[in-house]
């Protein structure tokens, strides 16, 4: 069967310089958007479940907070050990608030907060504790495990990465 | 402009630099380097004194990077033999489990601060209550494999180095049940007697309930 040229010229395409030359450029691009912009992420865990599911695909949105910091209800990328280990949480208080559970319910400054975010019954408790300065409070939307086995706490501000695109 | 240089050997370019180089600029002055006659030699010797320079440079540079990168790799050594001596395979007979929990007994000083917040360890344990804790633990796993990534060695003074870095353990319970954790670690080792030791491993904290 007789190839088109064209056809042929954009699957095998001649190593021309200006090829070369834009071929770099693609990869360039590719490496500062995907690398420093919007970094892709695969969830591996059910703790933001239902808002993420398990196995998803995202992007974390590196500019996010460049010249903001995140705010209550933000959901966020925390930078959990090297590059490649990050956690997806949901910012819930912000520096110098108190947070507390009281039997499944969470108080700011100790009023509840309202989450309708929250699909699954949970029984936490755990005592009144104010978030130190350069840091936000974060948690999963599914709190329906042992608090023990959860990871959730006050992340300082520095090890945050950015936003999920969607 | 007088040309000093008569010939090759001649003894008023003992150097000969200049024109074993540029030998066009033994036709005439029109065929020399910048500065005439007499910069045929200075340029000349100017040139081979830094070409010395250059060389010693970078050998004195590759040297002290060899050392240097040695030192790093000791340290790096330490964390691919204690990850040896954790990493467990399905099946292990007693004697290799014993060999292990030596060789793990062997990377520590004879006292070391652990902080592990998730497990409440803390404090200094003893060679021997750390080798108890590994072999207590190793018991729990059919299998597991401990990895060090990202690292990040500095020495911020003789005979310590400071290392930042990855660990990711791997495996399954005796239960069956997976187990998958990565966590960042703050180390600081010691060198006493031309080997490192581990001083303190700190699990950072990420996230404080």
């Amino acid at each position: 069967m007789a190839v088109n040229k064209g056809t042929r010229q954009f699957f095998l395409p001649s190593l021309t310089p200006a090829f070369l030359i834009r071929a770099g450029c693609v990869a360039l691009l590719a490496y500062l958007i995907f690398g420093h912009l919007l970094t892709p992420f695969r969830i591996k865990g059910h703790s933001m479940e239902p808002t993420y599911q398990n196995g998803g695909v995202n992007f974390c949105w590196r500019i996010r907070y460049l010249f903001s910091t995140p705010k209550r209800g933000d959901v966020v990328f925390i930078r959990f050990t090297g590059q490649r280990v990050t956690l997806l949480k949901r910012v819930v208080a912000l520096e110098g608030e108190e947070v507390e559970f009281r039997d499944g319910r969470l108080f700011i400054n100790g009023k509840e907060l309202n989450e309708p975010y929250i699909h699954y019954p949970y029984h936490w408790t755990l005592s009144p504790r104010r978030v130190e300065p350069n840091s936000v409070y974060v948690v999963g939307d599914n709190r329906s495990g042992l608090m023990q086995n959860h990871f959730f706490g006050q992340a300082s501000l520095p090890r945050i990465l950015g936003g999920p695109l969607w | 402009m007088v040309n000093p240089v008569r010939n090759f050997s001649g003894s008023s370019n003992p150097t000969g630099i200049g024109l074993k180089c540029k030998p066009a600029a033994a036709a005439g002055p029109e065929g020399l380097w910048p500065g005439g006659s007499s910069g045929i030699i200075s340029n000349g010797v100017k040139l081979k004194y830094i070409l010395i320079a250059l060389i010693l440079i970078a050998i004195g540079a590759g040297v002290s990077l060899t050392l240097f990168q040695s030192e790093e790799k000791r340290v790096r050594k330490q964390f691919h033999l204690l990850s040896e001596g954790v990493s467990k395979e399905p099946g292990e007979n007693i004697f290799t489990m014993d060999q292990k929990i030596k060789k793990i007994g062997s990377l520590f000083d004879e006292t070391c601060e652990i902080n592990i917040p998730a497990h409440s360890v803390s404090g200094r344990l003893t060679r021997d209550e750390i080798t108890g804790y590994a072999a207590r633990g190793r018991l729990h796993f059919a299998e597991l494999h401990l990895k060090f990534y990202d690292f990040n060695i500095a020495f911020p003074q003789e005979g310590g180095a400071s290392v930042h870095l990855t660990a990711r353990l791997t495996g399954k319970t005796t239960t069956g049940e997976n187990v998958e954790e990565a966590h960042e670690l703050d180390c600081l080792l010691k060198k006493i007697e031309k080997r490192w030791f581990f001083d303190r491993i700190e699990v950072v904290e990420v996230l404080k309930k």
